[in-house]
């Protein structure tokens, strides 16, 4: 098996209000691998944006530890993090989070300038980014001239642009009627066949889905973990005929030697 | 190399957003306009007319001493009026030995007196001189000649006129020669003196010198007013010639060792160690006009910089998340605050010197501005330390939380 992009161990966040301690996160623990589609469902309260947060890295675990491509998060410095939060996450906000007095194009290129790039090669990048959610024609645009599909869509090529390890999308459609939702939902089922990693947040069962493997959270813990079965499956089989192939591969190198 | 990309980039992040805010950015500039340029006026008008008037002190000649006569405050209760006299005069005529030139004149007897020429008339001033007095007070004539002893003796009817009322009385180009008329009486002209210009506004060309005997006559011996001005030999041991003076007059007068002196003497160098004390105490004022300029130019960046925290600290968290580095934001912030300081400071200088200019062009008399360095350099400094701090503060807060408090912040 593969290394997992995302390995979670014992992770717990808590927060002090009005003197009493709020365990928002307890003893979570937890492996994402490449390519998962996974979505986090849960009541409002029950942790999961929090928990989205950290592996995020937008907010650092009280406890526990947790390794994002093999790098130990918990024990970074500022800067290290801002370098992992540029180059591995695309991070992607239910409000969109878009700079307002910016450019669809700038705010696309935007996580480019905190890289060694030529200006060229950042805007050659976001305008390919921006032809990929389908807004190439509104690079122009401020994000206050689009609908909130739109700069949702923005959002996403702004994610997609530093070519991120993993995409997080915290409740991506909590704020778009249906239409718009079906279609940012067909957007990210498309990125996830392109073999885009992705962890969506949601209390809606219809996004979850979508996705091929849900998380359950309640109260701060962890407390379902379902794969869907034709996925598994699908995945099993497959494991199994490249165990085969390996094995027919081993044995042909043996007669060969 | 990573430092530079920073630089940069950092720069380029901070001319995009305050091309972006513009209104912000235009407000926050406004406050440094605001500051810097009244400083910069405030101080180029105080030092033109400080420069101004020591110049003006400096032609008077330095070695010039004026007697006058001078009631105390005391003496003016009870009615007294002291009276320097002709008599005086000859007495230190006689008795002053270092002196080079020593002259009286009857000071401006009849002011907003009315003097014509042909159908146009204008008020002026006379005085009565002696032919001593030009050189005293080192009035020459442009055109004809200074009065006489002659005249004086003669107690003729002559005058000696200044500049201005050449154009005053619509006078020929050369006047001498001409007659004017004082209340009546017919004065020929017989020399126009050099143009002196105006200080505060106020002309100092509109003026007729008559001869001593002259203004005697028409004032009545009665209030008969001398002052003497006298300008010592070259080397001669001022406080000496003073202190005769003193006691020639006293003694005179026959004064006892208590009563004070009926008169002062006036040397330029008193008048302007006077002056300096008097433009001390208003420096102070406009220092004080400035402070409060600068403070209300603060204010104004501090107010704009502190009520966008809220957007600015929202924004910071977007460029966290993105992956912006705390140096970056620093960096952007930094460059954003020093190009807003150093552009309204600009602006605010080239605004404060037109005011200036305009107000010596408006104001007669009013020398060219002169904006010295320090006050530039404080001027800029103070407002770009406060568009500094109060733009960095906030940054430096914001760019020490976690991405996701910053998104929150409220």
């Amino acid at each position: 098996m593969t290394v997992p992009v995302i390995q979670l161990q014992q992770v717990g966040k808590q927060y002090e209000m009005a003197g009493e301690t709020f365990h928002a996160l307890s003893d979570v623990s937890l492996d994402i691998h490449a390519n998962e589609y996974v979505a986090i469902i849960g009541p409002s309260g029950s942790g999961k944006s929090t928990l989205l947060n950290i592996l995020g890295c937008l907010d650092t675990a009280d406890s526990g530890s947790y390794l994002l491509s093999g790098n130990a998060v918990a024990s970074m410095a500022e800067n290290q993090l801002a370098t992992l939060r540029n180059q591995q996450v695309g991070f992607i906000f239910q409000s969109f989070n878009l700079l307002p007095r910016h450019s669809v194009l700038q705010n696309v290129m935007q996580p480019l300038v905190y890289r060694l790039m030529s200006a060229a090669e950042r805007e050659r990048r976001a305008l390919a980014a921006l032809q990929r959610v389908g807004l190439f024609e509104k690079k122009h645009h401020l994000p206050n001239q689009l609908s909130g599909g739109q700069r949702q869509r923005v959002a996403i090529a702004r994610a997609l642009v530093t070519e991120p390890a993993i995409l997080l999308g915290d409740e991506p459609t909590g704020n778009l009627d249906s239409k718009t939702t079906a279609d940012i939902m067909q957007l990210f089922d498309e990125l996830h066949r392109q073999g885009h990693t992705i962890i969506l947040v949601t209390h809606e069962q219809e996004i979850a889905d979508h996705c091929q493997r849900v998380l359950r959270m309640v109260d701060g813990r962890l407390v379902a973990d379902q794969r869907k079965q034709s996925h598994a499956g699908v995945l099993e089989s497959a494991e199994q005929s490249m165990l085969q192939h390996t094995n027919n591969l081993a044995s042909a190198t043996r007669l060969l030697v | 190399m990573h430092f530079l990309h920073a630089l940069i980039e950092g720069s380029r992040a901070a001319f995009l957003s305050i091309r972006a805010h513009g209104l912000r950015s235009f407000l926050t500039t406004l406050g440094i306009i605001i500051g810097v340029a009244s400083v910069i006026t405030v101080v180029a008008i105080m030092n033109g007319l400080s420069s101004n008037i020591r110049g003006q002190l400096d032609d008077l000649g330095s070695d010039m001493v004026t007697i006058r006569a001078y009631t105390t405050p005391d003496q003016e209760l009870l009615g007294f009026r002291n009276k320097l006299s002709d008599s005086d005069f000859r007495l230190l005529q006689s008795k002053l030995g270092q002196v080079e030139q020593i002259s009286r004149m009857m000071p401006a007897f009849s002011l907003g007196l009315s003097v014509s020429y042909g159908r146009s008339s204008t008020q002026t001033q006379l005085l009565g001189a002696d032919s001593a007095y030009q050189n005293v007070v080192r009035i020459y004539p442009q055109q004809g000649r200074f009065l006489t002893a002659q005249d004086d003796l003669k107690r003729r009817r002559v005058a000696f006129i200044g500049h201005s009322l050449i154009q005053k009385l619509q006078l020929p180009a050369n006047p001498v020669g001409h007659y004017i008329s004082l209340s009546g009486d017919w004065f020929r002209i017989i020399g126009v003196a050099e143009k002196r210009g105006s200080l505060f506004g106020f002309d100092q060309d509109n003026y007729i010198i008559t001869p001593f005997s002259t203004a005697t006559a028409i004032n009545g011996p009665d209030n008969l007013q001398v002052e003497i001005s006298y300008r010592p030999k070259p080397g001669a041991d001022a406080a000496q010639i003073e202190r005769q003076v003193r006691s020639l007059l006293r003694a005179k007068a026959g004064l006892s060792a208590s009563e004070p002196d009926h008169f002062e003497l006036v040397s330029s160098e008193k008048t302007k160690a006077q002056f300096d004390k008097v433009l001390d105490s208003v420096t102070w004022v406009a220092a004080g006009v400035v402070g409060i300029s600068l403070l209300v130019g603060g204010i104004g960046v501090m107010n704009i910089m502190l009520v966008s925290v809220t957007e600015r600290t929202k924004e910071i968290g977007i460029v966290k998340a993105l992956g912006a580095t705390p140096q970056f934001i620093l960096l952007q912030f930094l460059v954003e605050a020093i190009v807003l300081s150093l552009f309204g400071g600009l602006i605010g200088l080239i605004l404060g010197y037109g005011f200036a200019a305009l107000m010596s062009l408006l104001m007669p008399g009013m020398p060219d501005a002169l904006v010295p360095l320090w006050a530039v350099v404080l001027a800029i400094g103070f407002t770009s330390v406060i568009g500094i701090v109060f733009g960095l503060a906030p940054a430096i807060k914001a760019s020490r939380l976690n991405p996701i408090d910053a998104l929150r912040f409220e």
